[in-house]
């Protein structure tokens, strides 16, 4: 189980986390979302001993990463695909990175063989497309068949068959009681791919639950479509629903249960076309939570400055 | 669980590294050409002008630390490799990944260390008593010539590797300091080049009394059969370039601890 225990980073004048404190169980993916700039990187790292905290603490089964007795076989851990020597081949940075952890040289064959670069393990890293180096930091992650993994962003780079692959490959990991740690800033790719979800923004913790829980709690709207939408409009703002123009046609309605919608349309002698509860997406719920913590948002969409 | 990470494992993986890059195996083989060809050329040039030269020379010729002369360029080329590597780590940004499989950074250094210290110190003793040899070979018949025979001569070679050996440790703990490559070797080539080129235009009573105490100068006296004028002894100097390297080294040491990677 990892545990991050209160746990504060400053950089010089920056506050990169601020007492954030979670848990991430075994036997899920969990999923670490939120917007670039939010901290997701400088929580990994320091879970993998590499940058130290300023307060509190990360521990992996109650130990902090520099106490593990033979690391890979505790932890594995993809950070920067690209954080390889670029003149080395895959085989030879997989070997010297299994020889450190008295991790047989067949092993790495294996995993090689694994993520489906066996047939250019002897060629130079540097070489590498970014989803070959991504394949290259899964690899080495699973050399020491860890019980604990972590992945930071795995999926960029990584072709619509591969991103395919590493869903099914992170809930496999998962079911064989793992526990299974991958950030991302995109909610819809998490949204298929994790159970858990924790949210962070400006290094604070904003929220965390099963995606169920997430999206159950949101607010859904209704999309109602209706012969005089002028007439609706005025009858739903009357009970204090929040009303927006859909087309021409239709309405979508939030503060209202799609039930109280067609009552109302009724009383007014409205008739109704379409009727539809819509559940807010977990893309929105995500917008929607972290709309304030985006560090590097743009004012509006397609706003560009004009001179 | 499997058994716990120990030192020779780091060793190990530190080995692996180290031969699988070509700047390492490069620098080797560059440090080879630039001594044995650099001592082989000097030691050729001075046997062929010998008849020429004034008495004074060839009083003051001294055949050991001439058939070393190599040892001048070969300096910088195992300076790099030491800095380049732990710096190539942080350029490529590899040291996340070696830190993450090797989470106790002392033991990461020490297996750096011992890699990089056994493989420089036979390479540089090879290289050493093979230029050597080659210098007097051709110095034969025409040129004075020393021996191994001669505990001042052999004490003049094994201490050239030895320096070049220790110099590359400096490098390394140079590239745990500044972790950047071209500017940790800029600093490296200073302090050998550049300094006592500043040196010489100090009052001379100065460069007497101080300019024994710089690493090149240092370097001079440990290969020297008998200390140069105003220089030190050989173990002398061979102890305060080992003091100066371990300075820099602690320092690096508690800087890579310390720091965030």
């Amino acid at each position: 189980m990892l545990k991050i225990d209160h746990l504060t980073k400053h950089y010089k004048e920056t506050v990169a986390i601020n007492d954030l404190d979670f848990e991430v169980m075994p036997g899920v993916v969990t999923g670490f979302l939120g917007p670039n700039g939010s901290g997701k990187s400088t929580t990994m790292r320091i879970i993998l001993g590499l940058d130290h905290p300023t307060k509190g603490r990360a521990t992996i089964d109650g130990k902090s990463y520099e106490n593990l007795k033979s690391p890979l076989h505790e932890v594995g851990a993809l950070l920067d695909a690209k954080a390889v020597h670029p003149g080395r081949t895959a085989r030879n940075h997989l070997r010297a990175l299994a020889s450190s952890n008295r991790i047989k040289k067949s092993r790495v064959d294996e995993v090689l063989e694994f993520v489906g670069i066996a047939s250019v393990a002897d060629k130079k890293v540097g070489g590498f497309s970014l989803g070959m180096s991504q394949r290259l930091g899964i690899a080495a992650a699973l050399l020491g068949d860890p019980p604990v993994l972590l992945f930071d962003e795995p999926v960029n780079g990584l072709d619509p068959e591969g991103i395919r692959w590493i869903r099914e490959f992170f809930g496999s990991l998962a079911k064989e009681g793992r526990t299974v740690f991958v950030s991302s800033h995109l909610m819809s790719e998490m949204a298929l791919t994790a159970e858990q979800i924790i949210v962070i923004g400006r290094g604070s913790l904003i929220t965390q639950g099963s995606v169920d829980d997430l999206t159950a709690t949101a607010q859904g709207s209704v999309l109602v479509r209706a012969s005089d939408v002028t007439t609706l409009t005025k009858a739903l703002e009357a009970q204090k629903a929040i009303v927006q123009v859909a087309n021409d046609r239709a309405l979508t309605v939030s503060g209202l249960t799609s039930d109280q919608v067609g009552e109302t349309a009724f009383r007014a002698g409205i008739t109704v076309y379409e009727l539809t509860p819509q559940r807010a997406s977990l893309e929105e719920v995500f917008m929607d939570l972290t709309a304030d913590s985006v560090e590097y948002g743009t004012s509006m969409p397609g706003a560009m400055p004009r001179e | 669980m499997s058994s716990n990470q120990t030192l020779v494992n780091v060793v190990k993986s530190e080995w692996i590294k180290f031969r699988t890059v070509r700047s390492s195996v490069m620098g080797v083989i560059v440090f080879f050409v630039l001594t044995l060809g650099l001592g082989g050329l000097i030691s050729w040039a001075i046997r062929s002008h010998w008849s020429h030269s004034s008495v004074s020379d060839r009083l003051t010729f001294d055949p050991v630390s001439t058939s070393l002369a190599g040892i001048i360029f070969a300096q910088f080329a195992v300076g790099v490799i030491g800095v380049l590597f732990i710096t190539s780590e942080y350029s490529s940004g590899s040291i996340r990944t070696t830190l993450t499989a090797v989470s106790n950074r002392l033991r990461l250094i020490s297996a750096k260390t011992i890699v990089l210290a056994v493989t420089l110190i036979v390479v540089s003793e090879v290289v050493c008593f093979a230029t050597f040899e080659l210098g007097q070979s051709i110095f034969k018949g025409v040129v004075p010539t020393a021996s191994l025979g001669t505990l001042d001569v052999l004490r003049s070679v094994l201490l050239a590797g030895a320096y070049l050996t220790l110099l590359t440790i400096a490098g390394f703990a140079l590239g745990l300091i500044v972790r950047h490559s071209a500017a940790c070797i800029s600093i490296f080539v200073s302090i050998l080049l550049i300094v006592p080129i500043i040196f010489a235009f100090l009052p001379q009573s100065w460069q007497n009394s101080y300019s024994k105490y710089l690493p090149s100068e240092l370097g001079r006296s440990m290969m020297s059969p008998f200390p140069p004028a105003y220089h030190l002894g050989a173990w002398n100097a061979s102890l305060i370039l080992l003091v100066y390297v371990i300075v820099v080294y602690v320092v690096g040491v508690i800087l890579m601890i310390r720091r965030d990677a």
